[in-house]
């Protein structure tokens, strides 16, 4: 089963133009944007922008940033507890020049409301303190800006107001993606999904991706039983505590259906958070042979389509893994995203380098790209580890670039470089 | 000046290019000549383990029929590359569209690991097979001739690559090592023809890896293989049977990422590893492991996702390694 970057990263806009509807909020946010850049800090040097979840706050401030060519330094809810942490960022506000060559800064502090106005009291303090010394833009997000304990941040800022998005906003949007991952989908489909998001851009388009998941032909048909299931959206992390927590077979169930991700994410969720909260060696090993299972069950109703079977992919995953805990006790962890997604990303670059070494082999030796991986990569590697005159001679011949030798020995590979330099001048 | 020296991969470099030069396999060499002298031949399927001379054949019997210029009659395929049926079907005819000149009245089009093909598109290759008869010949190359389905197997000249002789295998190592001015032992070459169970191609990437060390003695063989199965395999197992779970998972994604192994190849490279010498645990423990193995890779095979099915094989073995100390 493949693993799939989460639609709503894949597809973030990456122009202003790109954010779907807010043309109010457009025209407010882009000038005093433009403002800073031109050198002119405006009046406000934080801007609020307010509005539901999932309406594209966020996604507009990215979106600015690449368009413009500014580094996005992001905060959350969750990282800006403690006033440590906010000087932190502070420090950052007030240099004036980047280190990676951008031309200027947003500072973003996302989901503001979720400091909590007594706990935190430092924290919402550090932040009206950096507010007054930062030399870059400041833009603040929240879904209620009315809450009483934000009232001195308001004073302070812009305030730029998010429309819930219409329906046809977001039908829009989803047929888009549609199209661009090759779905067929039935208009009708699309506008249930759209009604149970209520203007949630998010949670549509992952919507979107759990039906996906299951059918490559989106209808009512089969996003109805889909949807229907969801009541009150978790976040994963959410969704993992109460799992773990769970001591009932009900309970796990329910927690691993509320997740606001599609089913095979949250799987990777709990495969990845598995071993940090059971400790047991025997715990651990049932509640992983429960989601393997889970995952089985997953496999037959995407090949046979047959949704009956989903029923048991929840008693497994869920109740299976929740129920697998009998030594261990229960402690808090920190949960982390799953590595392999992170993985995924992060080393597209490596596997494409050797996908394309791959090729070249494949074409010289009349094999398979696969065959050339398994058979002669790691043959090929040898050489390029222990003798880099005779690597650069294949290099050469293979007529390989400077980051397939790279990648072939990231150990050695100047020397493998001079060579081939020498060989070349020689020529 | 100076030539510059180009080195080659030997596998390619040493291939046969006509008929003649095969030494082995004279049965289907005698078969393959006929075709020649007779200026046409049947759809043909070339069925044996790696190594042995099967797309060799298929293109020294192309050169032999088409002569020294012989790319331009022949479309190499090979279908775990091929994108589905469909980029074989569009590929294939354009390529029997156009109509090139000469005294052999069709082309040939080789179609590499096609028993990777599902039984389906298999159904659709046979009927695309059957469209340009006139014009193509199909050569069918395939490990487990099992596994291509009865219509196309009664449609094809069968030819069945038998895993290469000892002797043979040696012979022709030692012949390229000559040609190359390697300076080598005997009993390397013997140690290579072993490692590689029959396999040619594998035997000179051996051969070409070792050379690359000096001279080659059977400890530089040992060292090439050595360093082509990634420790990082043994390792895993042994955090695992430890109850270092987290270290066997990295060591697991290490795999994936770096060597670019398949959730199957990790599952393989485990099986061998269980069993090797190398690795000491209690021979009753083998068994249970091994039985695991084949379940995980009987769902790795229908689709399972290999993160979650190999942290459950992990988490198994952290669990007999427990049960293993108490």
């Amino acid at each position: 089963m493949s693993t799939r970057l989460p639609w709503i990263i894949k597809y973030r806009p990456k122009k202003v133009a790109e954010v779907v509807d807010q043309d109010n909020a457009k025209k407010q946010f882009i000038p005093w944007i433009k403002a800073w850049i031109e050198g002119k800090k405006p009046e406000k040097k934080a801007a609020l922008l307010y509005g539901p979840a999932g309406c594209g706050k966020t996604s507009l401030v990215e979106a600015t940033a690449k368009e413009f060519g500014l580094e996005l330094i992001e905060m959350n809810a969750s990282d800006f507890r403690t006033r440590e942490a906010i000087e932190r960022i502070a420090k950052v506000a007030a240099t004036k020049y980047s280190l990676f060559g951008f031309r200027s800064k947003i500072i973003l502090l996302d989901e503001i409301d979720g400091l909590n106005a007594i706990a935190d009291r430092g924290a919402l303090s550090a932040v009206l303190d950096l507010i007054e010394a930062t030399t870059h833009p400041i833009v603040l997000t929240a879904n209620d800006p009315w809450d009483p304990k934000l009232r001195s941040l308001r004073d302070k800022c812009l305030l730029i107001a998010f429309r819930r998005l219409p329906k046809r906003a977001v039908i829009l949007m989803l047929k888009r993606i549609c199209e661009s991952e090759k779905l067929i989908c039935e208009y009708n489909a699309l506008s249930l999904i759209a009604d149970y998001a209520e203007g949630d851009l998010r949670s549509a388009i992952n919507d979107l991706q759990n039906v996906a998941s299951i059918s490559k032909h989106i209808t009512l048909e089969v996003a109805k039983p889909i949807l229907a299931r969801r009541d009150r959206q978790y976040t994963p992390f959410e969704a993992l505590r109460s799992l773990f927590f769970s001591k009932y077979a009900w309970q796990a169930k329910k927690a691993v259906t509320s997740a606001d991700i599609d089913y095979e994410t949250m799987m990777l969720w709990i495969a990845e958070n598995l071993p940090y909260q059971y400790t047991d060696p025997e715990d651990l090993w049932r509640a992983y042979e429960a989601l393997a299972r889970a995952d089985v069950y997953l496999g037959r109703v995407k090949r046979t389509q047959n949704w009956d079977l989903l029923a048991y992919v929840f008693d497994l995953m869920g109740a299976g893994v929740a129920l697998a805990r009998r030594k261990t006790k229960f402690k808090w962890v920190k949960y982390s995203f799953p590595q392999k997604i992170l993985l995924l990303a992060k080393t597209r670059e490596r596997r494409e380098i050797r996908d394309a070494i791959a090729k070249v082999l494949a074409g010289t030796l009349h094999i398979s790209s696969i065959v050339a991986k398994r058979e002669v990569l790691p043959f090929l590697r040898i050489i390029f580890n222990e003798n880099p005159e005779y690597a650069a001679r294949i290099a050469l011949g293979l007529n390989l670039t400077e980051s397939m030798i790279k990648f072939l020995t990231p150990k050695r590979y100047r020397e493998v470089l001079k060579e081939l330099a020498k060989l070349k001048k020689t020529a | 000046m100076a030539s510059v020296e180009v080195e080659l991969l030997w596998a390619e470099k040493y291939r046969p290019k006509t008929l003649d030069e095969i030494v082995n396999q004279e049965e289907i060499v005698r078969r393959l000549k006929q075709f020649v002298k007779s200026r046409n031949m049947p759809h043909c399927l070339f069925a044996g383990p790696p190594g042995t001379g099967k797309t060799t054949a298929a293109l020294a019997l192309a050169h032999d029929l088409y002569g020294s210029g012989y790319a331009r009659y022949v479309l190499e395929l090979n279908a775990s590359d091929a994108r589905g049926i469909d980029v074989i079907r569009t590929t294939v005819k354009e390529f029997a569209r156009s109509v090139v000149p000469g005294p052999i009245p069709f082309k040939i089009i080789i179609l590499d690991e096609a028993d990777n093909m599902t039984a389906d598109a298999q159904q659709a290759l046979r009927r695309t097979m059957e469209l340009f008869t006139s014009t193509c010949r199909f050569i069918l190359i395939a490990n487990y001739p099992s596994k291509i389905i009865e219509p196309i197997q009664s449609r094809t000249a069968f030819f069945r690559f038998t895993p290469l002789k000892k002797e043979d295998v040696v012979a022709r190592l030692k012949w390229i090592a000559d040609q190359e001015n390697v300076k080598y032992d005997m009993e390397a070459l013997e140690t290579i023809f072993e490692l590689s169970e029959g396999d040619m191609r594998r035997a000179i990437n051996i051969l070409q890896a070792a050379s690359a060390l000096g001279r080659v003695t059977v400890e530089a063989v040992y060292k090439v293989i050595g360093a082509a199965h990634p420790t990082e395999v043994r390792e895993m197992i042994k955090a695992a049977l430890a109850g270092r779970f987290t270290e066997a998972r990295e060591k697991l994604r290490a795999l994936m990422i770096n060597y670019g192994l398949s959730g199957v190849d990790v599952v393989k490279a485990l099986h061998r590893e269980i069993f090797s010498a190398e690795l000491k645990i209690p021979e009753e423990l083998k068994v249970i492991i091994a039985d695991y193995l084949g379940e995980v890779q009987y769902r790795l095979a229908e689709g399972a996702d290999d993160e979650i099915q190999l942290s459950a094989l992990i988490a198994r073995l952290a669990m007999l390694g427990k049960r293993l100390r108490v």
